[in-house]
């Protein structure tokens, strides 16, 4: 039976810099497939030429055993491919129903029919497990509901072939339930699903057949049954993944040097107390929307807020993050491309930014200090940039997590807050990042790790702080902290029902 | 200014009976409002000018006499402006329209409340709005500067800078050309410098540079006369004999009266029309007879003997 | 998203002497349109001509690297030709009112008019960042306040600077030259190289990019975010101030319609030049470029016998767009 669709022998190259060389992908009619790969493996570029948004530089592509040239991503989108991308591409001014059918507007006569559209954007969110009105503006969505409707966009256009581009980076347990449980209704219908993600046991779970790049190359296709999540991470890396944690150090005496007391901040946070000891990584847990981004995001200045703030035993008040930074206080975004990284700038620009004045002599920043700072962060980071000039935006992921954990590094914190360290990361750099974390504890820094990632914090913290609603809900430290006390104080849910919603997350 | 008033009139070749002293015990209450274009140029400024000293003036001569003059910055402000006008309740409307197409509905509009209209300058679409119609003339503008400059060079080239493209500006340009024609005099270049003393210096620069030989300048306008003369100093050029500018700014005019050789002469275009609309329309009210009918202040050529009536030190214009 | 290859070296090499046609760009359009100018009137490439040219475009051209900075990041000043009118009123005004043709005379009037643009242009600032109001609406509003004042200080009519003497030892300063080189050159390339210093050396340029790329990105940086944009709207005002400097000596005049439109050239010479009207990139010497292109168009228009004057306009906005044509497909070509 011939494919869906099918890459033969595919390569590219951006001029002397190959990035794929002969990709064989053969995609079925009603089979869910996933790629992964480390982050540079050449997945996103993959995804790129089968959706028609790049040419392959060697190889060809062909739809039902017949070759053939997409003009373009319309083209592609014309016989059936489509991609959802994990950026998220939507207009924040217009509903959700107006994204929804943004470019084919259904009409009545002249108008457009808004009331039709609302009710099918609505029935649309539902099947994806999102019950939204659909007159909402996309600004007011969280991050996780936004590619929620992405997706639905994605799937009111017909289709043969849908690629996802990493689709739970982003979502939490239950908004990824619902999503695998429509990626079956799709595969069910005939559809070929290409799948790509960096959480193993996900793919592990939904994945019909796996094809594992590593460097630009073809590793191995094979049947989801033969491989489990460890093998699959050893692929990827080309080595053991054992450790991908490194190894629990004993947590440390208690010497408070952040101390929080009822913060509140309207709108998302009621009251929050806790205390940060010397040398200890800290873990926050919760559901999106629990007020932990926004709690931090008060505590280092970025956000107008109530409640007493101590450093070192000193009450201090921080009005912007230059002041929070100049005390040793550092925070990174959880959101890199819109708060974290200046896309369109270069690494250097990116790199010195926060810490800018340690580069100016005599009022002129000197720029030879900043590239020579550059080539030690690459070097220290391992920032894989094919050029030196390159812009932020132009890295992968992983990178640009590492170029700002360098920026921030700069300022020689005291305090770290590292908001979802891991969103959208492979394996490998999830555990140089680990290890980094670990060192900064090790050398008597105090951590704060913000994640939705149960398996980080339960690998890497010292203690977890769980919140609900914009309160702390509980505490869980030392050998207590486990997948099911977390999830209970998180959801306030029996054990068994967090149980089934997390099954399909990691 | 009753100087210019009567002046004015002689030339209109009407005589009206004149508001005078006679009149002033006779207490009547008259409102006339004036609207005229806020002060933008040197010209509008300096009609701005006559209108508020007009009024201070008709204001002293005739108790009773309320005089409200407004200033518009564009003609949709200009037609707002009539309808605030109207609610005061006004005997006499004083308009010099933006220009004459927007402006015609909304002076009808004035009219039918039974209010005396006076139109300054540019005309109206419909004319039978208008009771008086008070007006410089264009046409004779160009024509009086066409023919002094066919008279004085007999021939030559002559470079010509245009104001902002409208009726005012065509008439005064074609004008002028017919009545070089049969003269040995030429115009080698004609551009638009928006009546402008720092465009008509640009152009002028330019075209300096690009015509090795110019006899005179026509300028069109004191303030761009000003901006040829500033390029012409810099180039150092000795070819150009003269350039006539118009509408009779004072320094312009000073000059003339003092001999300066570069401005010989200067053609009038008085601003102070609209203090002359506005005795008119006095006259109307506190005069022996209705006034009515057209009152065309002509373009004269101010020379060095009759500079001196021209002259007014006080105006800004 | 890029991927790396897997031949990348863990440090790679910079590359050093990197052509960077973006940049080049609007001098490449600006050496076309000088190769049109030769082709349409032969007297047109003629130093003095190109001179006169250049020296014209002084004004635009100081203000437009002040615009520079203000679009850099990511702001916008409308009010910059009302503020050099209200500014070269202020100055003839204080001129005359001193008297006499004293050298202390004009340096006093001369540091009035940088204090009143300065000031201008810090108010300019303070109702963006404080007010926190979009600059389009607040620098449309300051357009017409600078303006009626202008008018309202010459009474409707024109400000003269009425002093000869001052007026004969004020003259040089547009019309003198060091070197062979006119003042006002000398001033455009002073202003645009202390810009270029100022954007792209220092620690303050740094932050302008910054914060005109991603203000939210520069907010969690730490960059003081509205004192670097105050601080644009003050840099606009002291080049309006400048510009005002050489303006005033030129005609000795302010009337109502001084500096009128200027605000849309400026704009026009900054996007010509390669700064996006988006914010996040700054290109001094390309604005500088794109100020001597727009005089340039003018005075090809006035060289050239076969266009009529009233398609001027048309003519003069179709080079404007073909040029920018160019320069993006140059840019695209890569």
């Amino acid at each position: 039976m011939s494919s869906v669709l099918e890459a033969r022998e595919i390569g590219k190259s951006f001029g002397p810099v190959e990035v794929l060389r002969g990709i064989p992908l053969a995609l079925q009619a009603g089979e869910v497939h996933a790629v992964i790969g480390e982050n540079g493996a050449g997945k996103s570029t993959l995804m790129r030429i089968l959706s028609g948004h790049l040419q392959p530089s060697a190889g060809s592509l062909a739809m039902d055993g017949q070759p053939l040239v997409f003009t373009g991503p319309v083209d592609a989108e014309k016989r059936g491919i489509v991609l959802v991308h994990q950026e998220i591409l939507l207009a924040p001014d217009l509903t959700i129903a107006q994204n929804l059918f943004l470019g084919r507007e259904m009409r009545r006569g002249l108008f457009v029919d808004d009331a039709a559209m609302n009710r099918i954007a609505a029935a649309k969110m539902a099947e994806l497990g999102a019950r939204l009105d659909p007159r909402m503006p996309v600004r007011e969505l969280s991050i996780a509901q936004r590619q929620l409707v992405q997706i639905a966009r994605a799937l009111l256009a017909p289709h043969r072939v849908v690629i996802f581009d990493e689709p739970t980076a982003t979502l939490s347990g239950v908004e990824a339930e619902a999503l695998f449980l429509a990626i079956h209704q799709l595969k069910a219908k005939g559809v070929a699903v290409l799948y790509i993600s960096h959480r193993l046991p996900e793919v592990k779970a939904i994945a019909d057949r796996v094809t594992v790049l590593r460097d630009g190359r073809h590793v191995t296709t094979r049947d989801m049954a033969e491989l489990d999540p460890a093998g699959m991470a050893r692929l990827m890396v080309g080595r053991d993944m054992a450790n991908l944690y490194p190894p629990r150090t004993p947590a440390p005496v208690a010497e408070p040097v952040l101390e929080a007391r009822d913060i509140a901040v309207p709108g998302y946070v009621e009251t929050a107390s806790f205390a940060l000891q010397k040398g200890e990584i800290l873990g926050f847990a919760g559901l999106i929307g629990a007020g932990r981004t926004e709690l931090f995001e008060a505590i280092v200045g970025l956000r107008p807020h109530r409640g007493e703030v101590r450093l070192e035993g000193r009450p201090v008040a921080f009005r912007d993050a230059a002041r929070s930074m100049a005390a040793g206080i550092v925070y990174l975004s959880e959101d890199r491309k819109g708060k974290g990284l200046l896309l369109q700038q270069d690494l250097r620009v990116n790199l010195t930014l926060a810490a800018l004045s340690r580069f100016a002599r005599s009022g002129l920043v000197a720029e030879s200090q900043e590239w020579a700072e550059l080539d030690k962060a690459i070097a220290g980071f391992d920032i894989r940039a094919r050029r030196k000039e390159m812009l932020a935006g132009q890295l992968s992921g992983g990178n640009q997590q590492k170029l700002l954990l360098a920026k921030m590094m700069l300022l020689e914190p005291r305090i770290v807050i590292i908001d979802e360290p891991t969103r959208g990361i492979d394996i490998g750099t999830k555990e140089q990042i680990y290890r980094f974390i670990a060192e900064l504890a090790a050398q008597g820094r105090s951590i704060v790790v913000i994640s939705s990632e149960m398996p980080e914090l339960i690998g890497l913290c010292h203690r977890v702080i769980v919140m609900r609603a914009g309160r702390i809900a509980g505490e869980v430290t030392g050998d207590d902290i486990a997948e099911d006390p977390i999830m209970f104080l998180a959801t306030g849910v029996h054990e068994e029902e967090v149980a089934e919603m997390a099954a399909g997350a990691p | 200014m009753k100087h210019t008033m009567l002046k004015s009139l002689a030339i209109a070749g009407l005589a009206v009976g004149l508001a005078g002293a006679a009149h002033a015990q006779e207490k009547k209450n008259v409102t006339i409002a004036v609207s005229i274009p806020a002060a933008t140029h040197g010209w509008t400024g300096g009609a701005v000018y006559h209108a508020e000293e007009a009024a201070k003036r008709l204001q002293q001569t005739h108790p009773g006499l309320k005089v409200i003059v407004k200033t518009s910055p564009d003609g949709a402000s200009q037609a707002n402006a009539l309808d605030d006008l109207m609610a005061q309740k006004i005997d006499a409307l004083v308009v010099l329209p933006f220009n004459s197409d927007e402006l015609t509905n909304p002076v009808r509009e004035v009219k039918k409340r039974g209010t005396f209209i006076t139109v300054v300058d540019r005309g109206l679409k419909d004319a039978s709005i208008q009771d008086i119609y008070v007006a410089g003339n264009n046409p004779e503008f160009g024509r009086v500067a066409g023919k002094y400059f066919a008279d004085t060079l007999k021939q030559g080239n002559v470079v010509v800078l245009r104001g902002i493209p409208t009726v005012i500006d065509d008439e005064r340009v074609t004008n002028f050309e017919k009545a070089l024609e049969g003269s040995g005099v030429k115009v080698i270049d004609k551009q638009y410098a928006n009546w402008n003393r720092d465009d008509a210096f640009r152009v002028m620069q330019d075209y300096l540079s690009k015509h090795p030989k110019i006899d005179a300048v026509w300028a069109s306008d004191d303030d761009m006369a000003l901006g040829v003369l500033e390029a012409i100093r810099q180039a150092k050029r000795e070819d150009i004999k003269f350039v006539l500018g118009g509408a009779g700014m004072k320094e312009m005019v000073k000059r003339v009266m003092d001999g300066d050789k570069m401005i010989p002469v200067n053609v009038s275009y008085p601003p102070a029309l609209v203090a002359t609309a506005m005795n008119v329309t006095a006259a109307h009210f506190y005069g022996n007879a209705p006034a009515r009918g057209t009152y065309v202040l002509n373009a004269e050529l101010i020379t060095k003997d009759n500079a001196k009536n021209y002259y007014f030190p006080d105006s800004p214009f | 998203m890029t991927e790396n290859a897997a031949t990348t070296s863990p440090v790679p090499e910079r590359r050093r002497f990197a052509f960077d046609l973006k940049a080049a760009s609007p001098f490449i359009a600006l050496a076309a349109l000088i190769l049109l100018g030769a082709v349409v009137n032969p007297d047109f490439l003629t130093v003095s001509n190109l001179t006169n040219v250049v020296t014209r475009s002084a004004f635009i051209a100081i203000i437009a690297v002040g615009a520079t900075f203000v679009i850099a990041s990511g702001g916008l000043d409308l009010s910059v030709g009302s503020m050099a009118a209200f500014t070269a009123g202020l100055m003839i005004l204080t001129l005359n009112k001193l008297g006499g043709a004293e050298t202390s005379t004009l340096l006093m009037a001369m540091g009035v008019a940088l204090m009143v643009a300065a000031a201008c242009g810090l108010f300019n600032g303070l109702v963006v960042t404080v007010g926190k109001i979009e600059p389009f609406i607040v620098t449309l509003g300051t357009m017409g306040i600078f303006r009626s004042l202008v008018i309202f200080l010459a009474a409707g009519g024109t400000i003269t600077l009425r002093d000869s003497g001052m007026r004969e030892m004020y003259r040089p300063l547009y019309f003198g030259s060091v070197m062979g080189i006119p003042i006002p050159v000398i001033a455009i390339l002073l202003v645009a190289g202390l810009g270029a210093l100022l954007l792209y050396k220092t620690p303050f340029g740094r932050h302008v990019v910054a914060v005109g790329s991603n203000e939210d990105v520069a907010r969690y940086s730490g960059v003081p975010v509205s004192r670097v944009r105050l601080l644009t709207y003050v840099i606009q005002g002291i080049c309006v101030g400048i510009a005002v400097l050489i303006y005033v000596p030129r005609l000795g005049s302010a009337t109502p319609t001084t500096g009128l439109l200027w605000e849309l050239q400026a704009i026009t010479a900054v996007v010509i030049g390669g700064t996006a009207l988006r914010g996040g990139v700054g290109r001094i010497w390309g604005t500088v470029a794109g100020a001597v292109i727009l005089e340039l168009v003018a005075n090809i228009m006035v060289f050239s016998n076969f266009v009529s004057e009233y398609l001027v306009g048309a003519v003069q906005g179709s080079i404007i767009i073909i040029a920018m044509l160019v320069q993006r497909s140059l840019q695209r070509a890569r």
